[in-house]
């Protein structure tokens, strides 16, 4: 007895969107939102942008940068031997344009100036090592949880920008394949010759 | 001192439950499967922080 044979037109692979890819990549969920995703567009999107920017914040907002220079202001340091330096920043990196600023401090582009706006001239940029210890000496354990906020936030977004490029792990469109009897015996076959 | 000590585990419910929505929300496109998915995540990683924090209890008593 053999079963009928199936539709395997839902076994097809799932399309890919590089676009959504790279829109995700650049602001969490907004691949899925130009998807048509919206209610888990924006749960990526508030919950990843509120983890980082709180993770600045509770760092005082000198968690996330490049260490490019030293006291001095010279850059002295390649991107690989920055990356080694402060490791945090190879997850920060992938929250999208938002850990943009570090790099565009890394090369020393122009940003406003401090009189002008302080925050924004120090914003992602390697911060004054007695400033920091500082700051860390008269802190409580929130600055260490600071830069995990900012890394945890990065490398979910790594899965989410894999959701916007192959939709998610379960996909209810992917049905596994059921082939007929006659077809599964002469696979059983090849696999034993 | 024991508030600002202390302050940092409220930390640990908001973590837990992004952590644990983002992560079931790459899984599944259903909102009853995201939400089914992303509660046992947050008990599975409330058991796995208590057991660790069990251990460093009992040790502390054992380094004393």
């Amino acid at each position: 007895m053999s079963s009928a044979p199936t539709d395997n037109s839902s076994s097809k692979p799932p399309e890919t969107s590089m676009t959504a890819a790279v829109l995700s990549y650049l602001i969490p969920g907004l691949g899925q939102i130009y998807q048509g995703r919206f209610g888990k567009g924006f749960l990526f999107m508030i919950s990843l942008l509120g983890m980082f920017f709180l993770g600045q914040a509770m760092g005082n907002w000198q968690n996330v940068y490049m260490p490019g220079g030293d006291e001095a202001g010279q850059r002295n340091r390649g991107v690989v031997s920055a990356l080694i330096t402060r490791w945090h920043f190879i997850g920060q990196f992938w929250i999208g344009i938002n850990a943009w600023p570090a790099i565009w401090q890394f090369y020393d582009m122009p940003m406003p100036s401090k009189e002008k706006s302080a925050f924004w001239h120090n914003y992602q940029k390697t911060p004054n090592e007695s400033e920091v210890n500082q700051f860390l000496v008269n802190s409580d354990k929130q600055p260490d949880l600071g830069w995990v906020y900012t890394v945890i936030a990065g490398m979910l977004n790594i899965l989410v920008i894999y959701d916007a490029y192959a939709g998610p792990v379960f996909n209810p469109n992917l049905k596994p394949t059921s082939r007929p009897a006659g077809q599964a015996g002469e696979a059983k076959k090849e696999g034993v010759a | 001192m024991l508030f600002a000590f202390s302050i940092i585990y409220y930390h640990l419910p908001l973590m837990l439950l992004i952590i644990s929505l983002v992560y079931s929300a790459t899984r599944h496109d259903d909102w009853d499967e995201i939400l089914g998915e992303a509660f046992r995540w947050g008990i599975r990683m409330f058991g796995f922080i208590l057991c660790v924090a069990a251990v460093l209890f009992v040790a502390s008593f054992l380094i004393h």
